[in-house]
């Protein structure tokens, strides 16, 4: 049998590339959707010692029994080894007991500030927003709190803005030096930026996005097509290692089989 | 600065002069609603997304009417949107006025049609803070305090319309961002276990419940089943929410339903679709199917008992047959040697 899956979706490719960003026995505090799916992955293959929390309270449980659809349900509390509620779990992170927190947003510009609140004009718009969005949840206290944070997001122009309209979960600001210490953040901020074409991080100086690696079916210059700011490109960008049929099959067998999170259509 | 519901002294005062006698405090949720819930109303709702929302004082509320309300809450779903609904087709008979919130949507069922709706014709006013702040604030609340500090979410934008503060700490001289405590008029909980008194055991996450209900002037909770007082305090400690910070309890078996209930039922993936398609229909110009909702599963009927009549059995079996049960009791075992 082939080793790497010729039939696959973008989302699982966002999945299976969160899952292997993940590093074993980290405490990874997840946002709901494809965040959960791939922390499960993850927990399945490279990473059974990933501690998941989820911020309605539960602490390391495990998530066998079936995905959960919201990061409140009873299924983020089986075995769980810690469980109060949201006030606990923020503090826990707050004090620096999470080292990543894996967030997702509907809009990014280059410096990984994230909205996921409103699209039209901020603030005088504020009150009458052309598109409003579910607003921030947990995920701008991940951001500022967590010591890193991973962000999921679907790759297009539109999404990838060099101004975006409002900042609702903060990356690096404005790029300066030391911009989140100076706004008074615990975390250092955002670590890599997964997805549906690429795997990026930041570059060190300028704290600007870098391409680190293309998905499968990718190059370099699709990526910069399909990003609305232009990404530093250095010379070691790789291509990254397609999914396996095994992944494939556990996200579909096992992880989300009525495909909740997973085979939802990406909307254009 | 302004305050909406209890500023933090009048929630002081309001308590000095409050009966916090032990006495059953059994009451239809008819008269709940008719007793604590007035016009103009700051309501804590507690829960979390679509998790122990206080579905059936809702639905309560809006058979009843109330108007100018402000909701206050971290991550909630179906209340809101209820609410929202009922808003959206008679706006003369119930009104939301104000929102502070985290998040408003259904996760996994998707967004809040109706959040869109309103907010985009800007037919209610918004106040955005992230999840640990609207939980920080009910937690100032229920400590007595007026403020308290929080690392996040600073550089957001949130900070620009909120009435939070940023100052320098006096000890490190860094940052800090400072919160209004939140005491709402009424929290409207629902917990899995009560007793008479109002002592509430909740099973699974606690959510924000104990700093909602601690921190309002008045806690209305529906439970899915009353139990013995002496039950209860067999362990105290278990004890989520004390008999003194409730008014009114009211046992409502399935009062989160279609919502999570943990340990007894799950998310209705029938017929939260059903709600939020009608909801989306609305936002797209078609009021029908909304309407149809609430005249056949709010304004039909009197009471939760007869709402859940309404769902056909089968459906209603297979929510509690696939929540994981997960119970947990404050028992234990002695380790083998």
């Amino acid at each position: 049998m082939a080793k790497y899956s010729e039939d696959f979706t973008p989302q699982e490719m966002i999945v299976v590339a969160g899952s292997r960003t993940l590093i074993d026995n980290k405490v990874v505090f997840a946002g709901t959707g494809l965040p959960m799916v791939a922390i499960t992955l993850a927990q399945l293959t490279h990473g059974p010692g990933i501690v998941p929390v989820f911020e309605a309270g539960a602490v390391g449980p495990e998530l066998s029994r079936g995905l959960p659809l919201s990061v409140g349900g009873s299924r983020t509390t089986y075995k769980a080894n810690y469980l109060l509620g949201l006030n606990s779990a923020f503090e826990l992170t707050q004090r620096g007991f999470c080292d990543f927190g894996f967030i997702g947003g509907a809009e990014i510009d280059p410096y990984g500030n994230l909205n996921s609140t409103m699209m039209g004009s901020f603030p005088d718009g504020y009150q009458k927003p052309k598109t409003r969005l579910p607003g921030s949840g947990g995920a701008s206290d991940m951001a500022c709190s967590c010591e890193r944070t991973i962000i999921i997001m679907v790759h297009e122009p539109r999404r990838f803005n060099e101004k975006i309209d409002y900042i609702t979960s903060p990356g690096y600001l404005d790029g300066s030096p030391n911009a989140r210490w100076r706004a008074g953040m615990a975390g250092q901020g955002p670590y890599r930026v997964i997805t549906t074409k690429a795997i990026m991080g930041f570059d060190d100086e300028t704290k600007r996005m870098k391409l680190i690696a293309t998905l499968p079916g990718e190059t370099v210059k699709s990526v910069q097509e399909a990003t609305g700011f232009e990404l530093i490109i250095p010379d070691d960008v790789y291509a990254f290692e397609p999914p396996t049929v095994e992944e494939i099959r556990l996200i579909r067998e096992v992880i989300d089989p009525k495909g909740y999170f997973v085979r939802k259509k990406i909307k254009e | 600065m302004y305050w909406t519901g209890l500023s933090p002294d009048e929630a002081r005062q309001f308590l000095a002069n409050k009966d916090k006698s032990k006495r059953d405090k059994r009451i239809s949720l008819k008269e709940a609603v008719q007793k604590y819930v007035k016009d103009g109303d700051n309501l804590g709702i507690a829960g979390f997304v679509n998790a122990r929302q206080p579905i059936a004082i809702v639905h309560e509320i809006i058979r009843q009417g109330r108007k100018d309300l402000t909701l206050s809450f971290q991550s909630a779903g179906l209340a809101p949107e209820y609410l929202a609904g009922a808003m959206c087709l008679d706006p003369a008979k119930n009104s939301i006025k104000r929102m502070e919130l985290a998040y408003l949507a259904h996760e996994a069922f998707g967004i809040s049609p109706l959040l869109r709706y309103l907010t985009e014709n800007s037919l209610i006013e918004l106040e955005d803070w992230s999840n640990y702040n609207m939980s920080a604030r009910f937690k100032a609340g229920s400590m007595g305090l007026p403020f308290i500090p929080c690392r996040s979410p600073m550089g957001s934008d949130m900070l620009k319309t909120n009435r939070a503060v940023v100052q320098d700490c006096p000890f490190t001289n860094r940052p800090i961002m400072l919160l209004p405590a939140s005491h709402p008029n009424v929290a409207l909980v629902h917990v899995q276990e009560a007793d008479i008194y109002g002592n509430c055991r909740i099973q699974g996450p606690l959510f924000t419940c104990p700093e909602i209900a601690m921190a309002s002037a008045h806690t209305i909770v529906t439970c899915d089943r009353l139990i013995e007082h002496d039950d209860m305090t067999r362990y105290p400690n278990r004890i989520s929410i004390p008999y003194f910070a409730v008014d009114a309890v009211i046992e409502v078996p399935f009062g989160a339903y279609p919502g999570n209930s943990g340990g007894l039922y799950y998310y209705d993936e029938k017929h939260i679709p059903e709600f939020r398609n009608a909801c989306e229909k609305f936002r797209k110009g078609d009021r029908a199917p909304l309407q149809e909702y609430y005249d056949n599963y709010i304004f039909g009927v009197e009471n939760t008992t007869e709402f859940i009549n309404k769902i056909p059995l089968s459906q209603i079996q297979y929510v509690q047959k696939i929540e994981p049960g997960i119970r947990l009791d404050a028992a234990y075992t002695v380790l083998g040697s």
